[in-house]
């Protein structure tokens, strides 16, 4: 421990002590949150009242500025403080004496730790995981409430607020707190360790942005319990239905997606720091395996782009709640206005949801073809495309919005032209594969499932891109069609081919490869006859988010009802895999797949601060059947002679 | 690559874009086209579903080849070819994308021109969209107004469309075209019909609690019956504002010396012209909404609102927040009927609900 562990200075205040129940409250930890989250909510009540009775204002507790300061933003931070996420920033602030850097919040002794703030990033990785697990299942359940209700004409169950909320529930909880975080959680357990270095960046940066993921999912599904119900204007939230026609639980949608978008934007941060500036010696740009370059220029969408939905959602809120005009055309607001703003970032957010997928693929399909990735600097140059044209094409998403038509032209082009950098990704994949050796564990079968899916919602996103077409289907059931097979058939698998590909390095033992591979054919047979059938709703004129339809549509909505069950059967194998295999998996060995990038040469799992020593790189990480080919130098220790044991 | 593999991709390749053109062709899944822009977008559907089909088939047939030919069991532990890459091979599949996107883009670009493009004596029709109905009228026929869009077969019609409260949207499938409607502005959309029938007309953009409700039809008829319709429709909407032409005074008469079936009757357009029944139920007017509260059952209402039947009446309309019926949400009617409906109009409806009410109150 050389390099990482350094000496303390004297500065530094003695650890607190005292009686057990004086430290179990005043110590950071879940109970302090608890008793601080409501102590914050109180002050926050308290300053709306004062201000409101010092001005006169009436009714003295107006039930919507009362819930957002006090329970949406105050309560919150009083939380965070409570389970110490702010606590050596304010005793360095205020001039205490700071606690010494004893490494105690760093790593994962028992399961305990993962409850607290914690500041190693192979703990935080999985904390993302198991959090955003969490949110998916509860995402997945909301969109079989969906079908349960679509399985036939008319309604049955829930009335239509309570429907509008189920799939706006559904959708926020899908990318706000899945797939986007999913990606933030597997990219912060391999990153560093890709790249050579003992963590992130800005370790304490990095607990606060996990901290604040629960917040944001806590506060989007709590508003089904509001009186009005959840928000219900899809997580599109045009204006002015959510700015001025919604029930309170509109602005837990607004509110909640400030804190994940804060939760991105600090990632994002955190990582280009730390890709820019710890990469191990030797590791040059050329030389950073794929996923690290997906997660750069995913990171750079993030930071760019994120602040756009931030004031889309504050602008949304405030014509709510403090009767501005932002998008109130009464008051001379603009409505498109908003869609402009929103899609600024959610049409790159698409690509945040998607690069990082891009990664985790050229990672498994590689190691498990045994060959190098075929054209490995335009892989690298085609995500730098996709980032700088992703920026010019947000308006696609509003060619029947009654924008200036002139625009439909320019923006149809940029969009169809970004079909280019992808289609370079899914050819090179392809030609990596071609004449390989195949092995076609699970990873690798969720990787060539994505690779089929996703053409398929490629396609149907150029069909989309082209305006007449998309004049035709927008709205339809084509669009639901056409995002499931790009962020189900797209992200979401390479979210699962990620998870089992790094599943040993996470928890040291093997997943039941039988049970990965009865996932994998559940997911994709169901996963297709769940959403291709959408296709043609689509293109029949069934309009999206709707509680009740035709009868002529009965017939494929029943049948799409019927194999949406099917898909979620599908999800408790994995889940019954991960859990199983995380307690009573077989042992696993340092590198399981024989892969050369940085972190299969540690053990399983990686020791607290990775690398005994800083390794040196000096080659490429894909090196695939190159005779006497290294990507990098580690010290002799015992990680390196674990590798060579045969597997 | 040799000689073999070739025939095999390609045969795999026939193989999974005969499949794909088989689920191309088999269901029906596109609507018949019954306007020329339908007509010209399905041509572009179908020119770009061709592109689809023949990448597809590449990958898929790439994909399945290399699964069947190049696997290997796990004790396998050689290598593949340390191949890097191919610069020859790079720059084709950027180049053909690219050309096949370029084609995409120009004849889409010159649809969509044909598509606006007006021609002469284009018919105008008058949209107003709110929570949750259309109302369609015709400015060159003295406004006659509509719940339905009724078109003449064969005439270039332009809507201009104007919503109230939220984003609305209007999509005929048959049609192909579909346009969103926004509050403060006047969006457009151009339709020139060519097949005489009746079809669906939906609200695509999600607008609130009846959305999922907010459909009506669109009727395409042959020209001469439409103008007959039309010249009837000015007909028989004249009595109620009088007979517009001539005087305002004879209008005020006619309003205020309305006899109670009259009134009724005058109540009842109302009702149905301002999509009430599209949330409501009231047996009168064969309305069975259940999104708002139950318009049979007002004596009832007006009662725990604690307030007399005809002002608890005309609130309700005029501001729909002052008393919330327990059990159906708050903020979900349009604020907006005390500005849009005239002073007579509100009068008729509220004496025309409170009649109803009244009679279902005795039964």
């Amino acid at each position: 421990m050389t390099t990482t562990a350094t000496a303390h200075d004297t500065h530094h205040a003695p650890s607190p002590t005292g009686g057990g129940l004086r430290r179990l409250l005043l110590g950071p930890g879940l109970l302090r949150g608890a008793w601080m989250f409501v102590l914050f909510g109180g002050i926050g009540f308290g300053i709306v009242v004062l201000i409101r009775w010092g001005a006169g204002w009436d009714p003295l507790l107006a039930t919507e500025p009362l819930v957002l300061v006090s329970a949406l933003v105050a309560a919150p931070v009083g939380f965070l403080a409570g389970i110490g996420a702010f606590d050596y920033w304010t005793y360095y602030a205020l001039g205490y004496p700071t606690r010494a850097e004893d490494h105690s919040g760093h790593g994962a002794q028992s399961w305990r730790d993962y409850f607290r703030v914690n500041t190693d990033h192979k703990v935080i990785g999985v904390q993302y995981l198991v959090t955003t697990i969490f949110f998916f299942l509860a995402g997945g359940m909301l969109a079989l409430l969906v079908r349960a209700e679509l399985a036939k004409p008319g309604t049955q169950y829930f009335d239509q607020q309570t429907f509008n909320g189920l799939f706006s529930v559904h959708a926020s909880l899908m990318i706000f707190l899945f797939i986007i975080p999913a990606f933030a959680g597997l990219a912060n357990f391999v990153v560093p360790l890709m790249l050579g270095a003992a963590d992130m960046a800005f370790p304490r940066l990095n607990a606060l942005s996990f901290w604040l993921l629960p917040i944001a999912g806590i506060m989007m599904l709590s508003s089904f319990f509001m009186p009005g119900g959840a928000f219900a204007c899809g997580w599109t939230g045009y204006a002015t239905l959510c700015s001025q026609h919604q029930p309170i639980g509109a602005i837990f949608f607004n509110q909640g997606v400030q804190w994940a978008g804060a939760s991105s934007i600090m990632t994002a941060l955190n990582f280009l720091v730390t890709i820019i500036t710890m990469r191990a010696p030797g590791m040059t740009f050329w030389r950073l395996p794929l996923l690290v370059w997906a997660n750069f220029t995913t990171s750079l969408l993030v930071v760019i782009a994120t602040p756009f939905i931030a004031g889309s959602q504050f602008f949304s809120m405030f014509d709510h709640v403090m009767h501005t005009s932002f998008f109130n055309p009464v008051g001379g607001g603009y409505p498109l206005g908003y869609q402009h703003i929103f899609w600024f970032y959610s049409h790159p957010a698409v690509y945040i949801m998607m690069l990082p997928g891009f990664g985790i693929m050229s990672e498994v399909i590689a190691v498990f073809s045994r060959k190098p990735i075929f054209g490995y600097r335009l892989m690298a140059l085609s995500l730098m495309a996709i980032v700088v044209l992703g920026f010019s094409v947000w308006a696609h998403h509003m060619f029947v919005s009654g924008m200036s038509s002139w625009l439909r032209v320019p923006m149809m082009i940029t969009t169809l032209l970004i079909a280019v950098p992808t289609g370079i990704k899914i050819f090179s994949w392809l030609a990596t594969i071609w004449e390989g050796k195949l092995h076609l564990r699970t990873p690798m079968l969720f990787a060539l499932g994505f690779l089929s899916m996703f053409v398929i919602g490629g396609l149907s996103g150029v069909m989309l891109g082209a305006v007449p077409i998309d004049i035709h289907v927008s709205q339809t059931y084509f669009i639901v069609a056409h995002i499931h097979y790009v962020l189900f058939g797209g992200s979401v698998f390479t979210i699962f081919a990620g998870i089992y590909y790094w599943f040993p390095k996470m928890t040291g033992r093997m997943y039941d490869e039988r049970l990965g591979k009865l996932h994998f054919w559940l997911t994709f047979v169901g996963f297709n006859l769940t959403f291709f059938p959408m296709h043609i709703l689509g293109t029949d004129g069934m309009p999206r988010r709707v509680a009740d339809y035709l009868p002529k549509y009965a017939d494929l909505n029943m049948f799409i009802s019927l194999a949406s069950f099917g898909l979620g059967i599908s999800v408790i194998v994995f889940l019954y895999n991960m859990i199983t295999s995380w307690r009573f998996g077989e042992i696993a060995p340092a590198n399981p797949w024989r892969a050369m990038t940085l972190e299969w040469q540690v053990t399983s799992p990686p020791p607290i601060f990775n690398f005994d020593e800083i390794p040196q790189v000096v080659g490429s990480p894909y090196e695939y059947g190159v005779p006497g080919a290294q990507h990098a130098v580690l010290a002799p220790s015992k990680a390196r002679e674990m590798e060579e044991v045969p597997v | 690559m040799r000689r073999g593999s070739v025939v095999a991709l390609l045969g795999l390749a026939l193989i999974a874009g005969g499949v794909a053109t088989a689920v191309a062709i088999w269901p029906t899944w596109l609507p018949v086209a019954a306007s020329r822009e339908a007509g010209r977008i399905h041509f572009v559907i179908w020119f770009v579903v061709v592109i689809c089909i023949a990448i597809f088939a590449l990958v898929a047939a790439v994909m399945v080849y290399s699964v069947l030919r190049f696997r290997v069991q796990d004790d396998d532990f050689e290598d593949g070819p340390s191949v890097h890459g191919h610069t020859g091979l790079e720059i084709t599949w950027t180049a053909i994308p690219f050309v096949l996107v370029t084609a995409i883009a120009i004849v889409s670009a010159i649809v969509l021109s044909r598509n606006d493009a007006q021609a002469e004596n284009t018919l105008r029709v008058d949209v107003v969209a709110q929570q949750f109905e259309f109302t369609f009228s015709y400015p060159d026929a003295k406004n006659v107004t509509s719940p339905v869009l009724r078109l003449p077969e064969g005439r270039s019609v332009e809507l201009y469309m104007r919503a109230l409260d939220v984003i609305h949207s209007v999509f005929v499938p048959q049609f192909s075209q579909k346009e969103d409607i926004v509050p403060g502005l006047v969006t457009q959309l151009h339709i020139t019909p060519d097949r005489v029938g009746t079809f669906p007309l939906e609200c695509t953009e999600l607008c609130g609690l009846g959305h999922s409700l907010m459909r009506s039809q669109a009727i395409v008829m042959k020209p001469a019956a439409f103008d007959a319709w039309l010249r009837q429709q000015e007909k028989s909407a004249a009595p109620a504002p009088a007979t517009t032409t001539t005087s305002t005074t004879s209008t005020s008469t006619t309003s205020t010396s309305t006899t109670p079936s009259s009134s009724s009757a005058a109540g009842l357009s109302v009702f149905n012209s301002n999509g009430c029944s599209s949330c409501h139920t009231l047996s009168a007017a064969n309305a069975t909404g259940t999104v708002g509260p139950d318009l049979d059952k007002l004596v009832s209402y007006a009662k725990k609102a604690k307030q007399p039947l005809t002002p608890f009446v005309h609130d309700s309309i005029v501001d729909p927040n002052k008393y919330i019926e327990p059990g159906f949400p708050k903020g979900v009617m349009p604020e907006t009927f005390g500005q849009s409906l005239t002073k007579t109009q509100l009068d008729a409806l509220v004496a025309f609900l409170v009649q109803s009410a009244q009679k279902s109150g005795n039964k």
